[in-house]
């Protein structure tokens, strides 16, 4: 039976001809890739990951301490310290050269460090949220100013170590100049997200019986169930459309190799983090305790830049952005961008915005204190104008409303979009 | 069947004529027994082996047995119960057989309902009775037997094996029902498909590229999973699937713990002290050097 007569048998209904000839290209498409595939395949591949060149200059158990020298004139005094999450690993930073947060940063003029908190073991089972608080982040933190010879660093924090900066500024205020918080939970009584739905009926003590620590790859294995269409099947179906392009197959195994680069969390962290933060969400509510001391977020008084991801499955917005009203600052900014979770660090659109918006923001508040107070001035006019058109809109008063409707005037929250 | 064969069916059971044969084969093997210590040269007054004592003693019981049974009374009982055997025998197979048919036929009715298709897009009051079947069977049936008291003095040791084997079952339970429900997406998003290829192509708008088939299919997959994963039955079986891991996990070191005992290598509890100790005694150093340096 020719196509025609196919065509024909089928009422003429379905273009059987062409979805034939389309197939016969694609078998012939899929040949030509494969053989080109093995090409790329057996070649020799640069799949490295952090490559930017450090120094390690401390190190604390496992914990070590980063820095990265800025390349050229320095920009901005007061050095920077990135704290990644305990989940994945701090190189997704620096996955790639031209593509890196790190690099971006120190081309930039920026003093910076970072924490790599390295592979717990069964033996760190017992440290707990405190430990690495005001353990090792006020470790090198105190480091770093003793080797800078500053009283102050700025900090930057990624999702749970985010939430980590924002327990370290809250309890030691002074030692903060400017914190940034990207994609940083702090709300977590949200049903935005399936990992906060999920993590609600986590019986946590039963899982850490019999593992001590959290195992990353049984994470890893619940990150890829938020969505296996897209992350089981249609990323590899991706890869196989373009095994043929080299470039394509690096930054696909340079992701791979960071996306299951998965250390495993110390037990008693993962437990106060789930109990404290998931079921009880203590630390909006200044009701967390760590080390025996309260979290009171109304003492982050330093300048507060909020980044977050608007489709963002893991750490939703709704997670994030009661952050700038719950602190004492008047200088704070929420940022959004049009992406997910990782998409802030490693889309290239984003990358062209989220570093230097940083570097600038940074540079802006690192100025004797007198100038940034007039700053403060200036944008505490416009943060009032664009309150008082808020309200003006008639709305149904939810709870959520009333909150917003209660942050004081005088703050500085201005609430940049991603498109603009 | 010859005529040879009926005799022999109908006679009853010769108890008697193998009980002699019986005691007439270990008497005979008694005395060859002191025959031999008699060949060996070994005097009659010397103090018999407890072995031999043994079988004598065996012997005399064993023909106090005998006249009992040889009484024409026991031996009418013995023949009747030897007869009622069989219909003892089936009457247990037939109950077992019968045990066995009810539960298939519970489980052919639950697997039926499995098969029957749910609305697209719907999770809310799957038939996950399948494993909550399975579950009821298993705590009534058979898990009471892992809770039997154990004894004596590796008592401990069997229980905790036994913890193993429940929670393993527990876990292979949970297991079964979570991926069930993990592939149920799957399963529905050929069928939206197929509904949508058919009214697509009642309209003439069949797409000619495959990725298109493709791209539709994906998303009608990443929709389902996404209904599903909000929806209260998977959120219930993911933190079940998640517990019972953990308790099969413990279960499981418990009994390598054990085993480990018997060697020359620390367990896990014994590491973990150390590693609080470590972590406790790490932390008052800590301290301590802080109040130094102020």
């Amino acid at each position: 039976m020719n196509s025609d007569q196919m065509n024909q048998h089928s009422g003429g209904k379905i273009p059987v001809n062409l979805i034939l000839s389309n197939l016969a290209k694609d078998a012939e498409k899929a040949r030509t890739r494969v053989e080109k595939a093995s090409d790329v395949l057996l070649d020799e591949l640069d799949t490295q990951i952090a490559a930017t060149p450090y120094e390690t200059v401390h190190q604390e158990d496992r914990v070590k301490l980063k820095h990265y020298k800025p390349e050229g004139e320095l920009k901005i005094k007061t050095p920077l310290l990135l704290v990644y999450a305990l989940i994945n690993r701090e190189t997704m930073l620096d996955l790639q050269p031209g593509k890196s947060v790190v690099e971006k940063f120190q081309k930039s003029g920026v003093n910076l460090y970072m924490i790599d908190w390295g592979y717990p073991t069964r033996k760190d089972r017992y440290l707990t949220i405190d430990d690495h608080v005001n353990g090792y982040i006020g470790e090198m933190v105190d480091f770093i100013m003793a080797r800078e010879k500053v009283k102050q660093v700025n900090l930057m924090g990624i999702c749970m170590g985010g939430s980590f900066c924002v327990m370290y500024a809250a309890l030691n205020p002074g030692k903060i100049k400017n914190l940034i918080t990207t994609v940083t939970p702090t709300h977590f009584d949200t049903d935005q997200g399936l990992l906060h739905v999920w993590m609600k009926n986590l019986d946590v003590d039963r899982l850490l019986q019999g593992y001590g620590n959290m195992p990353g790859d049984l994470m890893n294995f619940g990150f890829l169930l938020l969505n296996p269409a897209r992350l089981m099947i249609d990323k590899y179906v991706g890869f196989m459309e373009n095994i043929d392009n080299k470039a394509f197959v690096q930054d696909f195994v340079r992701m791979e190799k960071w996306i299951f680069d998965s250390p495993d969390v110390p037990g008693e962290t993962f437990r106060q983090f789930i109990k404290d933060c998931y079921h009880k969400n203590l630390l909006i509510q200044n009701k967390m305790v760590i080390g025996g001391r309260r979290i009171d977020l109304k003492k982050i008084t330093m300048p507060l830049l909020n980044y977050y991801g608007i489709y963002d499955h893991l750490v939703p917005p709704a997670a994030c952005e009661q952050l700038t009203s719950a602190v004492g600052s008047k200088d704070t900014q929420d940022m959004s961008l049009k992406t997910g979770h990782i998409g802030i660090y490693v889309s290239s659109r984003c990358q062209q915005e989220f570093t230097p918006k940083i570097v600038k923001w940074l540079m802006e508040r690192d100025q004797p204190l007198k100038a940034v107070r007039k700053r403060t001035t200036r944008k505490k006019t416009a943060a009032k104008a664009a309150i008082t058109k808020k309200t003006a809109v008639k709305k149904p008063v939810t709870k959520k409303t009333a909150t917003k409707k209660t942050v004081s005037p005088r703050k500085m929250t201005k609430k940049l979009k991603g498109d603009q | 069947m010859d005529d040879k064969q009926q005799t022999e069916k109908d006679q009853p059971f010769q108890f008697d004529g193998w009980m002699k044969t019986s005691t007439a084969f270990f008497e005979s093997m008694g005395k060859m027994w002191t025959d031999a210590y008699k060949t060996a040269g070994i005097a009659p007054n010397v103090r018999k082996s407890e072995m031999q004592e043994s079988w004598e003693t065996g012997m005399k019981t064993w023909q106090s047995l005998y006249s009992a049974l040889s009484d024409s009374s026991s031996t009418d009982n013995f023949d009747k119960s030897a007869a009622m055997l069989p219909d003892i025998v089936m009457k247990m197979v037939q109950n077992g057989i019968s045990g066995f048919l009810n539960i298939q036929n519970q489980w052919l009715q639950k697997a039926e309902r499995v098969g029957q298709s749910t609305k697209a897009y719907s999770f809310e009051n799957l038939d996950q009775n399948v494993f909550k079947a399975w579950q009821e069977l298993y705590d009534k049936e058979f898990k009471q037997f892992l809770n039997v008291p154990q004894l004596g003095l590796t008592r401990e040791y069997q229980e905790r094996m036994n913890r193993l084997t429940d929670q393993f079952n527990q876990f292979q339970s949970v297991t079964a029902e979570f991926l069930y429900l993990l592939n149920q997406p799957m399963e529905k998003s050929f069928k939206v498909l197929q509904k949508e290829l058919g009214v697509m192509a009642d309209e003439e708008k069949l797409p000619d590229k495959s990725k298109d088939y493709y791209q539709m299919w994906i998303k009608i997959l990443e929709g389902h999973y996404m209904k599903l994963f909000q929806s209260p039955e998977y959120i219930q079986s993911l933190s079940n699937t998640l517990g019972v891991l953990g308790d099969f996990t413990a279960a499981r070191h418990k009994m390598v713990e054990d085993l480990l005992q018997m060697m020359p290598i620390p367990t896990q509890t014994d590491m973990d002290e150390l590693y609080k100790e470590i972590y406790l005694l790490k932390k008052r150093i800590k301290v301590l050097e802080k109040q130094n340096t102020s």
